[in-house]
């Protein structure tokens, strides 16, 4: 910030180059549209930070009092900082310190004389929008305050309700018929004793009154505002023990991924269809929710967050329509711990733009939302989401939202910090507070220990890994014929499990259920009775209950007539000298091979030790079913490949090294310029024109225009530029005396004004 | 990690690891609110389910409660939505409410009005209602207390029935405790019943169910109505009565197809209460005879749909349900709630074995492999005639005669469902036989003589699945039964449950024939069995032969 009369620049451009290359690249990184496409020079880019549009993304990232600053700011006019800390109700340091992130943001810069300046598009951006006190800007020639006061003290009530009044509807009133020019003695209606005291001045003949800067602030006890606008809105908390809360938060955190993997294992081999629209079927997301024993909402959050997460995505089937499938990224996420696994979806869940919210309800024209569906996004939905977590994280631990009045409070908070968000918020704080608990990030209303990792960008993955339940080596299997895992079967052992007996129940634990079905599947897949017995053995911790090992033999008993006969087993096989080959081998001897037929050989000895001893020849043998059909162990799951989508971290390492190359790039063409020959009369290119009108509108300097008017005549014109907007520049044109109106196509040159030239008045 | 012996599933289930050092402590947490479901020998399944947790609602406990109770025990984290389903579930309960209107008799109040604005629009309430009296505050018909609870219940707003209840007639009972003392949970669960006002007691087989009707008797002190299953039954109500109460012969009366009596206590059969003349049913004005302070169902999963539509008639009175399962195969186990009461005591067989109360069993299903001939008659009948011909095979009588041997010096019951089965068993072993043919007076002389040891070996239909005591009976040779039925294997069972003197083991034989639906009857049975602890082999008959 300047310090002393010498210090300050004339220009915002002037300012920008001074800054360091890091804090050039804070400013691009905090207002990454200055960038695209990167800016020649250091007047291009300051250039470009007074665009409305610009300024306008800039304010939608500030908070409450940091508009509120601007806004006391636009208020005081150019002025020293002093100034602005005394007409803002805040503690001063606050206000410097909102003052310092204003000047990194370019929206005030520092100007001759110590003094601040506020970029000009700033007041109309904020119109009167969130942080804006409803005061108009100070006039030029402002009293000193104790000067209105005593004007103000001399009021007659009825005046001084009709002043407020005025104030705090805009700060405009109309005129009618009040006498413009009077003596405070002559006054006769509270308007004119208004207009006498120099209170409320005439605008636009007479027919237009307002109500200076000075005289609200004035009215309003000296500040812009009367409540302090550096009061952050508390949340409404309760009491949660931690420890409650971390085990309820990485309970549905496990839930989540179980779901997820559960999800998409089955589409692996049954996979939805993609819809025409691209989204998924109402009927798809309802089986999801029977198989996943869950509401729609939830399954719905499911799947959308198993597509940003890069774990699902469409291709074409066999029969060429296109389905969802699990993309080959869901092999390697599924090997993950979980909590790993909870990192991955939890992160791409953060910083994804899908409404899974929405779908179910019904758009504008009454079609309802499927999931999936591409149109489900908002680009204001990630910052509500980071918002919402980061307004939790500041909360001390133990301490949840209460119940009722929390979310609104937090609702309230978010806006604080974001007030020019959309109004959507409401809803956006709430989807995010009820996705958060589905995916484990809080639990209880309150963030969870490693929710508080994540947002604070450590690592949540330990803290979550300590949670979540141990794997488990065994199961309890009991004469009812189920076998209860009580936790997260190690990896492997589930897999093996689901193939002997069918999930009767998921959760912490797992239920599983044999029935003659089941076993028969495991024999399908090529288990022998003795490989099951010796399977259930070596996990069960319990004695294994006579009626399960009798299952398990009676099915096998009805197992091998259908599939090999009673006494021996058939080998059969298209090619003639492979079977041939197999039965002079040495090895094979004692598996008694037979060849009844070219391509058929019987053995003699039972399909339970011929499989094992053919696997072990080297020979792959596929078990024949009953119909003569090879029986497909397990069927082919699809894959998809993983969508090229990068995550933010990539994203923003991208996003951090093209800001450096855009300053590199700007500083050079900043020194290109300046090394250019000065040739003031050469035609600018619009942008240029563009870039040097705003520089003027900024500096107020006087400027030297070459115009071509209707008729093509051209002149030059010396003028204040006052704005720009929509193609036109509106400046004081010294030789109408008058504000005039210029296209900005029309404007061949741009040329500052020798200092000894006549000012504008 | 914690590490409490109770896993709670997302699917609402509980799992309780019962080797657990808190296993006990906590079952005895959760009973209140979790259904028993399974309780083999590992870990016992339990389900939160709607009316679980309204009962536990009406027993006075609250979803902060539950909730507490499910985080104490539970080894890993609670799913959340389960937490919120349960807590809203449990809030449902008690929005509405039954209650005594000094002007306008009895009234429906809501404590939440847009609940009562929707039960009022609900067509299955319409014209149970009367005139609306205030805002929350709408009339009830008198005579629709029960089908108003009934139709709420549908609608998923229970009401509380706190509209109270007639005292009856006054009649003193005392229980004569001189001979023999009542066991702790036959005391706890009459005085549950006794305090929740209406309910069920749930208690196994052969643990005593009558002598908890008669301590509801002695709390109730007024004239009770008791309906039972059949004919026996109500005779060993009777004996039971005059050897454990106060009340003499002529108090106690027998309403049933051949007695027609109404004294202060009246035990009456479904039978005759739900038989009708000229369309319509001629004995209900039974209810009517006396100002009943205490009705008694016995064996209230049996309780026939008539009797169900007069209890709706009875809400003023006192109700006690009595069951070893409430478990209805016609899935009406809401309309028990709504119309009798909630669950107000529930021990798993297993504990009242291991205290004694109950003999152990041996559950052996034996398989027998059907000749060719009938394999080839069994595969090619129609399906309505399989069962049939699969559980009545002649193999079975070989088996049969088999098990009677070794068991020779047992009391002995063989159970069948077919007549002409039974029959050709009945020849073949040279014993009695029971069916719903034989007189009673002719089965009362058998079931004692049975009892008194004079006959060791008895062939009884399925008229002896219920209510019939015959705590002598050691072996049991089930060799037919009606398709399946869960709750008729259990009340089988159930008749050799009572303990025996020595603390000998009940035997419980199940035959059926391999490859056939009668097996997989068998298996929907022993499932049963298997959730309620009972252990079962399975053996093939030719390895039984073998072993003698």
């Amino acid at each position: 910030m300047a310090t002393g009369d010498d210090a300050g620049f004339r220009t915002l451009a002037d300012q920008l180059r001074s800054w360091s290359d890091e804090r050039l690249a804070r400013l691009l990184t905090a207002r990454p549209d200055l960038i695209t496409p990167a800016p020649h020079d250091f007047g291009q880019l300051a250039s470009r930070a007074a665009v409305r549009a610009s300024i306008s993304r800039a304010l939608d990232t500030l908070t409450r009092l940091e508009l509120s600053v601007l806004d006391a700011h636009v208020v005081a006019g150019q002025t020293t900082a002093d100034d602005v800390r005394s007409i803002i109700l805040a503690q001063p340091a606050a206000v410097d310190a909102t003052l310092g992130r204003l000047i990194d943001l370019g929206l005030v810069w520092e100007a001759r004389g110590g003094e601040l300046r506020v970029l000009s598009g700033v007041s109309d951006a904020m119109g009167g929008g969130p942080g804006s006190s409803g005061l108009r800007a100070r006039s030029a020639d402002a009293p000193a305050p104790g000067d209105v006061e005593k004007r103000l003290a001399e009021l007659s009530p009825q005046a001084r309700a009709m002043l407020e009044h005025v104030v705090e509807s805009g700060g405009e009133a109309t005129g009618g018929s009040a006498r413009l020019t009077v003596l405070p003695e002559d006054a006769r209606t509270p308007a004119e004793e208004l207009i006498s005291r120099r209170l409320l001045l005439p605008r636009a003949g007479g027919d237009l009154l307002v109500a200076p800067g000075e005289v609200g602030l004035a009215l309003r006890g000296g500040h812009t505002t009367t409540e302090p606008v550096d009061v952050l809105p508390p949340l409404a908390t309760a009491e949660r023990p931690t420890t409650l809360i971390d085990r309820t938060a990485a309970g549905a955190a496990f839930e989540f991924v179980r779901q997820v993997e559960l999800l998409l294992d089955h589409w692996g081999s049954h996979p939805p269809a993609v819809l025409r629209s691209g989204g998924l079927g109402v009927r798809d997301l309802k089986a999801a929710t029977t198989l996943l024993a869950v509401e729609e909402a939830r399954a719905a959050l499911v799947v959308e967050v198993a597509a940003v997460a890069g774990l699902l995505s469409s291709r074409a089937d066999a029969e060429g329509a296109t389905v969802w499938v699990p993309t080959d990224a869901f092999d390697s996420w599924v090997a993950e711990p979980p909590a790993q696994r909870w990192l991955t979806l939890t992160r791409a869940w953060l910083e994804s733009r899908r409404l899974p919210a929405l779908v179910g309800s019904r758009d504008a024209a009454g079609k309802t939302w499927n999931a999936l569906a591409p149109e489900l996004t908002s680009a204001a939905i990630p910052e509500a989401r980071s918002g919402t977590l980061a307004a939790l994280a500041t909360l001390a631990p133990g301490q949840a939202l209460a119940a009722g009045t929390g979310l609104p409070s937090l609702v309230e908070q978010v806006a604080w910090h974001r007030p020019r968000r959309p109004r959507s918020r409401t809803d956006h704080v709430a989807w995010t507070v009820s996705e958060a608990a589905a995916l484990g990030v809080i639990g209880l209303d309150a963030i969870s220990s490693y929710g508080r990792a994540l947002v604070d960008g450590e690592d949540p993955v330990p803290l979550l890994a300590d949670l979540l339940p141990d794997p488990v080596d065994h199961v309890l299997i009991q004469a009812d014929l189920t076998a209860v895992a009580p936790g997260p079967l190690a990896s492997g052992l589930a897999g093996q499990l689901q193939l002997v007996a069918d999930v009767e129940s998921r959760g912490g634990a797992t239920v599983y259920r044999f029935t003659a079905g089941s076993v028969r599947r495991a024999l399908d897949a090529g288990w022998s009775a003795a490989e099951i017995h010796r399977f259930l053995e070596s996990v069960s911790r319990t004695p294994i209950p006579q009626p399960l090992t009798y299952l398990v033999d009676d099915t096998v008993r009805t197992f091998g007539t259908v599939r090999v006969g009673h006494a021996e087993a058939f080998l059969r096989a298209d090619d003639e000298s492979a079977l041939s080959a197999l039965v002079h081998l040495p090895q094979a001897h004692s598996l008694g091979l037979r060849q009844i037929a070219p391509t058929v050989l019987v053995s003699s000895v039972p399909v339970d030790v011929l499989l094992p001893r053919l696997r072990e020849l080297g020979v792959a043998p596929v078990v024949e079913g009953v119909d003569g059909t090879v029986q497909i162990l397990r069927p082919d799951v699809l894959r998809a490949r993983t969508p090229r989508e990068r995550g933010a971290s990539v994203r923003s390492a991208h996003g951090a090294a093209r800001v450096a190359s855009v300053v590199t790039a700007i500083r050079a063409g900043d020194r290109a310029a300046a090394a250019r020959p000065a040739s003031p009369t050469t035609p600018l290119s619009p942008s240029g024109a563009l870039a040097a009108l705003r520089e003027a509108v900024e500096a107020r300097a006087t400027v030297l225009v070459g115009y071509v008017d209707n008729q093509g005549v051209s002149s030059e014109r010396v003028v204040d530029p006052r704005s720009l907007e929509g193609g036109s520049l509106i400046a004081y044109d010294h030789r109408a005396d008058d504000v005039r109106s210029f296209a900005v196509h029309r404007i061949t040159t741009v040329r500052p004004l020798p200092d000894d030239s006549p000012a504008a008045p | 990690m914690s590490s409490g012996p109770l896993i709670v599933q997302s699917d609402k289930t509980l799992l309780l690891e019962i080797d657990h050092e808190q296993a006990a402590e906590c079952r005895k947490a959760i009973a209140p609110f979790a259904e028993l479901e399974r309780s083999p020998e590992h870990v016992h399944t339990y389900r939160l389910t709607p009316l679980g947790l309204w009962n536990a609602r009406a027993a006075g406990h609250d979803a902060e409660q539950v909730v507490d109770t499910l985080l104490t025990y539970s080894r890993y984290a609670v799913p959340h939505s389960l937490l919120v389903d349960v807590a809203e579930t449990m809030a449902r309960y008690g929005r509405l409410r039954l209650e005594k209107h000094p002007v306008h008799g009895l009234v429906l109040v809501s404590s939440d009005r847009p609940v009562l604005e929707e039960v009022l629009r609900a067509k299955k309430v319409a014209g149970m209602l009367g005139t609306r009296i205030d805002d929350d505050t709408v009339a009830v018909h008198g005579s629709e207390r029960g089908n108003l609870k009934q139709a709420l219940l549908k609608l998923g707003w229970p009401a509380e029935d706190f509209a109270g209840y007639v005292d009856g007639e006054a009649h003193p009972i005392a229980l004569d405790e001189s001979e023999w003392s009542l066991r702790d949970y036959q005391r706890d669960a009459a005085e549950s019943f006794w305090h929740g006002g209406s309910g069920v007691v749930v208690l196994p087989c052969g643990a005593g169910k009558t002598l908890v009707g008669a301590a509801a008797m002695a709390h109730a002190q007024a004239t009770t109505l008791i309906l039972v299953t059949n004919t026996v039954s109500a005779r060993q109500w009777k004996d039971e009565l005059l050897r454990r109460t106060s009340l003499t012969e002529d108090e106690i009366g027998e309403y049933s197809g051949s007695v027609k009596e109404i004294r202060p206590v009246t035990i009456a059969t479904y039978q005759v209460m739900t038989t009708k003349r000229g369309g319509v049913y001629r004995h209900l004005e039974l209810l009517d005879a006396r100002d009943w302070g205490l009705i008694v169902y016995d064996e209230v999963h049996l309780l026939p749909a008539p009797i169900f539509r007069i209890t709706a008639d009875l809400q003023a009175r006192r109700r006690i349900g009595l069951t070893a399962t409430l478990v209805r195969e016609d899935g009406r186990e809401g309309d028990v709630f709504s119309l009798i009461g909630p669950k107000r005591y529930d021990a798993p067989w297993k504990d009242i074995e291991s205290q004694g109360w109950i003999a152990p069993a041996d559950c052996v299903e034996v398989r027998v492999t059907l000749p060719t001939s009938e394999r080839l008659a069994y595969a090619t009948s129609e399906p309505e005639e399989r069962y049939r011909l699969a559980s009545c095979t002649h193999e079975k009588v070989q088996v049969v005669r088999d098990l009677v041997a070794r068991h020779a010096d047992q009391p002995t019951l063989v159970i069948g469902q077919y007549l002409d089965q039974l029959d050709e068993l009945a020849e073949q072993l040279d014993a009695p036989m029971i069916t719903g043919e034989t007189p009673v007076k002719e089965r009362q002389r058998l079931f004692d003589a049975f009892r008194s040891g004079e006959i060791g070996l008895l062939v009884v239909s399925k008229v002896a699945n219920f209510s019939i005591d015959l705590p002598s009976a050691e072996v049991a040779i089930q060799v037919s039964g009606s398709f399946g039925s869960r709750q008729e294997e259990a009340q089988r069972l159930g008749r050799l449950l009572r303990p025996k003197d020595d603390g000998k083991t009940a035997h419980f034989y199940t035959i059926v024939s391999r490859d056939t639906v009668d097996a997989d009857f068998a298996q929907n049975r022993q499932r049963f069995l298997a959730e309620q602890g009972y252990a079962y082999r399975i053996i093939d008959a030719d390895d039984l032969t073998a072993q003698d």
